[in-house]
């Protein structure tokens, strides 16, 4: 093996300031902060233009003739479990455990699969536990929820993708992994807001934004975490 | 009196560094993603060898096996603020080294020219002869180091590569399915196929003779 190789190499690299450990770490809380940011900021802004700036919302005129209310146990339940699935979420997507290579390829699609699950199956427990909020709503589809997980998701996606940077192996599935992690962020957002839980209206506007935030997770990880050669 | 205290992951460092257990381009790049510049030629050093090997093995080609060692210890330069404390530097790079591989491959379209065209400095895998040997045995063992070669070259690249990582780089088969992207029962299968398939041809050998 050749010394120029070697002094090419150290050079190269010399020549190329790249960030220590205590830079990234300063670097990851900024961004972890304008996640945040983004996320509450989309949320609020959201709020305010279509329903007055209520960010907790416990009910509404189901029908002309009807109105319905969820506790505000309810809300807080649903909420705090949305809030641990998130954590979880975003502890699965951006920690590698003690290997630079992260996580193996089946367990980044049991994540990715259970993470919905998960998150579906608390909110139509909790609300079957209440009753009402089950009932259907028929003048809310669920698109209005589309929109706002959506909104309230892209920020994350993109700041925690920032985080990430690369992945040697699997980055289309690193990607869906941060995005469904951003969308179970945006959830705990939803489940403030929505006061509905009729199923379809559920996976309309709710877990379909999940999907398609992992997909285009996925994407993004695709494009701009996998290593290209020059 | 005043009692030291550490956290969690500062203890860990801790015994990462003070263990002499550890490999020691573990401890090299330990000390580059902490600030220490001079421990990136100890890791250049300490992994090079092996990385060169590696990719001179699954390239064919020593000009481009050089050219992916210096991208590879690039992308570690570049990365080496996210270095997790604790984590084996070699899987990491020779899964650095594969992507890269891949991709240039992909990028040039020859990849079948890059994994099937015979070297000339290639590393060979049976250990030379020596000057002292008989004419006839350095013949014999250099065509059965051809025929070795060709089976290898002729093995599909996933169980050439499974076999290499295992048998010729010594990487545990968690690892070299870590580097793989695959299960440790596919690496076991694919290093199991190739064995097979080159233990045939010391059988064919040795009932040619």
């Amino acid at each position: 093996m050749s010394a120029n190789l070697k002094a090419w190499v150290l050079a190269a690299a010399a020549a190329e300031p790249s960030p220590t450990r205590a830079a990234v770490n300063r670097r990851n809380i900024l961004i972890g902060m304008l996640a945040v940011a983004s996320g509450v900021g989309a949320f609020v802004i959201f709020a305010l233009l279509t329903s007055e700036g209520q960010l907790v919302r416990v009910g509404g005129e189901v029908a002309s003739h009807r109105h319905l209310e969820r506790s505000v146990w309810l809300v807080a339940t649903t909420a705090g479990g949305a809030l641990g699935v998130a954590a979880t979420a975003l502890w699965f997507a951006l920690c590698r455990g003690r290997s630079m290579l992260g996580r193996s390829r089946s367990r980044l699609l049991c994540g990715i699969a259970l993470i919905p699950l998960g998150l579906f199956a608390w909110k139509v427990s909790c609300s079957l536990a209440f009753g009402d909020p089950m009932a259907e709503w028929p003048e809310r589809p669920g698109l209005r929820c589309l929109s706002l997980s959506l909104l309230v998701a892209a920020g994350p996606l993109l700041a925690f993708l920032a985080a990430r940077r690369s992945a040697p192996v699997q980055p289309a599935l690193n990607g869906a992994a941060i995005g469904m992690a951003s969308g179970a962020c945006a959830w705990v957002a939803l489940d403030l807001w929505c006061p509905v839980a009729f199923v379809p209206h559920l996976l309309l506007g709710h877990v379909l934004p999940l999907c398609i935030v992992a997909g285009t997770g996925a994407l993004l990880g695709q494009a701009l975490l996998s290593l290209r050669s020059r | 009196m005043a009692r030291l205290r550490i956290s969690g992951r500062e203890e860990r460092r801790v015994w990462f560094l003070t263990n002499p257990g550890v490999d020691g381009s573990d401890a090299a790049m330990e000390r580059y993603s902490n600030g220490d510049n001079a421990a990136f030629a100890e890791l250049y050093d300490a992994i090079a060898p092996r990385l060169l090997g590696f990719l001179r093995k699954a390239t064919r080609d020593a000009g481009a096996a050089e050219d992916l060692m210096q991208q590879t210890f690039l992308q570690i330069h570049r990365a080496r603020g996210s270095f997790i404390p604790g984590a084996p530097v070699m899987p990491w790079a020779l899964a650095i080294a594969k992507r890269l591989m891949i991709d240039s491959a992909r990028r040039r379209r020859v990849e079948e020219g890059l994994f099937m065209h015979a070297p000339a400095d290639d590393e060979r895998m049976t250990s030379a002869p020596t000057a002292t040997a008989a004419a006839d045995d350095v013949l014999d063992a250099r065509r059965l180091e051809r025929r070795v070669q060709q089976r290898l070259d002729a093995l599909p690249e996933t169980q050439r590569t499974a076999y290499r990582l295992v048998k010729q780089e010594g990487l545990s088969l968690k690892r070299a399915a870590e580097v793989l992207d695959t299960s440790v029962t596919a690496v076991k299968l694919r290093t199991h196929r190739a064995y097979q398939a080159l233990r045939a041809v010391f059988r064919e050998e040795a009932g040619a003779a």
